[in-house]
């Protein structure tokens, strides 16, 4: 019974952790310009999330190393460098764009002025890193992130015509209005903010902090193939929510009200309130984890000490890194700029960056020094190259993609 | 050594290199860029370069001379020089003699405290002067 609740709790806090800004505004600007017609670009990409969070866990539960020690000591330190730079400069980017989203979820919320709340947001993230367990920290979050399915809900409410979504999403085509550049340029960002490279970074030390062992890993492996297919299902219900009710106003998401419209709209003031709980919950849960993945790249490539499980004195460096990440977002946000289009870059860089993560994890996951009897079989290196191609393909298309279509205006 | 003594070796009077007894290490495959570990488990840095004894650059070996053999890990900004060329002066390598190394694995792993180590000198000054004042620093997370 214990061994069974502890599955659930492991599923419900995947569902829950799998969305963040990124998916929250990524899906709802899709979903208002081009309906349903990119839905498989999620289906394509929690597949791959999937695929590669098990190899980072199962080489981090076999090796009991995270996959930054990795990527250094199988590239070397020209390569690995280069790898940190992009993979910190994406998490500080991804970490400014979740501050501002629960900033501005708080605004929402309370009408203050979301600047005002980025301190209260920092502070509030600084504290959860110094003082929670890494295990309560993970479930609060998760749980309270559950939320969101207040999106599925408001969709049967609105009474959508069903017919016309499925066949936007089984048969895809680019909507008449909109060209195929922006289209393909809006499929790499949400592809982007499906396969968020922090998600490998934390998924694989979370499983040192928690010290997973070879036994763990089937339930883990429950863990990410259930719940992040249905946190996939969440963000499709979230496009779905804004191809009903924008799509036909015309209405463009450029804030985080308008990602909430169709919800008021179907459920009012109530569904408002859980769904702005969601929004704190999910983009609190990500501040966290994009706050302690840039840690842990860092005292991984140097070596240093880390982890929560440790007293934050005896990882200083790891703690000193993750103040400074947080106060370096915070800063970001004082200038003004806009936490929405931080967010819609970021997924973009995400998916430029997608290669420099996901290949030394294949190239390990083969690794019999480290992996002794569980190399990847077969069936899942295909699977693996097949997505090796996939990434590179949108990685390289996604800065032309950018320059010619102006960032998908 | 003036130039007449000099004697020029032929390749084919150069003998194979005996095989050495016990585990063979390949310093770049399993010693450079992995993680070191203080006898208590906890990460005190990572091998960024290999400090070598024996032969001075640019000046003959004398036959016989004993081969070379490692004698610290280094750490610190030989990394940079390391990444981008140069040498860093040798007052500022932090080095790990290898007297104090207790095994090589997948990660390195050396007999002493970290804290014992200059290697960690960052590590304690960041604890003693911020990190473990800010207050609950110095507690189990809760």
């Amino acid at each position: 019974m214990k061994r069974l609740l502890g599955v659930a709790l492991g599923i419900l806090t995947a569902i829950g952790g799998f969305v963040d800004i990124g998916d929250l505004v990524t899906n709802a600007v899709v979903g208002s310009r081009f309906g349903l017609s990119l839905a498989w670009v999620v289906v394509v990409g929690v597949v791959g999330i999937c695929l590669f969070a098990n190899m980072s866990g199962r080489v981090a539960a076999v090796s009991g190393r995270a996959t930054f020690e990795v990527i250094r000591e199988r590239m070397g330190p020209r390569a690995g460098l280069a790898n940190l730079g992009a993979s910190f400069l994406i998490n500080l980017m991804t970490v400014t764009a979740e501050i501002g989203g629960i900033a501005l979820a708080l605004q929402l919320a309370s009408g203050v002025a979301y600047l005002l709340w980025v301190p209260v947001a920092l502070l509030a993230v600084w504290l959860v890193i110094w003082r929670v367990k890494f295990k309560i920290m993970e479930n609060v979050t998760g749980l309270l992130g559950l939320s969101l399915v207040v999106f599925a809900v408001a969709l049967f409410l609105l009474k959508p015509d069903w017919g016309v979504l499925a066949s936007q999403a089984f048969t895809p085509s680019v909507p008449k209005e909109e060209g195929a550049g922006v289209y393909w340029y809006f499929a790499i960002a949400l592809f982007g903010a499906a396969m968020t490279p922090y998600e490998v970074f934390f998924f694989s030390s979370g499983a040192v902090e928690e010290r997973w062992k070879v036994k763990d890993l089937l339930q883990a492996r429950i863990n990410v193939l259930l719940g992040f297919p249905l946190g996939g299902f969440l963000s499709v219900a979230i496009a779905a929510c804004a191809a009903v009710v924008l799509l036909p106003a015309g209405i463009s998401v450029t804030t985080l009200s308008q990602v909430a419209l169709p919800v008021a709209q179907a459920g009012g003031q109530l569904a408002l309130a859980v769904l702005i709980l969601g929004v704190v919950a999910a983009t609190f849960g990500a501040a966290l984890e994009t706050t302690l993945s840039s840690g842990y790249t860092l005292a991984q490539f140097f070596g240093w000490s880390w982890g929560k499980f440790r007293r934050p004195a005896q990882a200083a460096r790891f703690h000193m890194s993750m103040i400074v990440v947080l106060l370096a977002g915070a800063a970001v946000l004082v200038t003004g700029v806009d936490p929405i289009l931080v967010t819609e870059y970021s997924v973009v860089f995400s998916a430029i960056a997608l290669p420099l993560t996901y290949l030394p994890i294949l190239i390990v996951s083969n690794d019999p020094q480290y992996m002794g009897e569980h190399v990847n079989n077969r069936a899942v290196n295909i699977a693996g190259l097949v997505y090796l191609v996939i990434i590179l393909a949108a990685s390289l298309a996604a800065i032309p993609l950018m320059i010619a279509t102006g960032a998908g205006a | 050594m003036s130039a007449a003594k000099r004697r020029t070796i032929q390749p084919h009077e150069v003998k194979p290199a005996p095989r050495p007894a016990g585990l063979v290490l390949d310093a770049q495959l399993h010693l450079l860029d992995r993680q070191v570990l203080d006898v208590d488990g906890v990460p005190v840095t990572t091998v960024d370069d290999l400090e070598l004894s024996g032969p001075v650059p640019d000046e003959p070996i004398p036959e016989g001379a004993a081969p070379p053999s490692i004698t610290a890990l280094l750490t610190g900004p030989v990394l940079g020089t390391r990444i981008f060329g140069g040498r860093p002066p040798s007052d500022r390598l932090i080095r790990i003699p290898w007297d104090v190394v207790a095994s090589v694995d997948t990660v390195i792993t050396v007999g002493v405290r970290s804290d014992s180590l200059d290697a960690s000198w960052v590590e304690r000054w960041l604890r003693n002067h911020v990190i473990g004042r800010i207050p609950g620093g110095s507690h189990d997370p809760g």
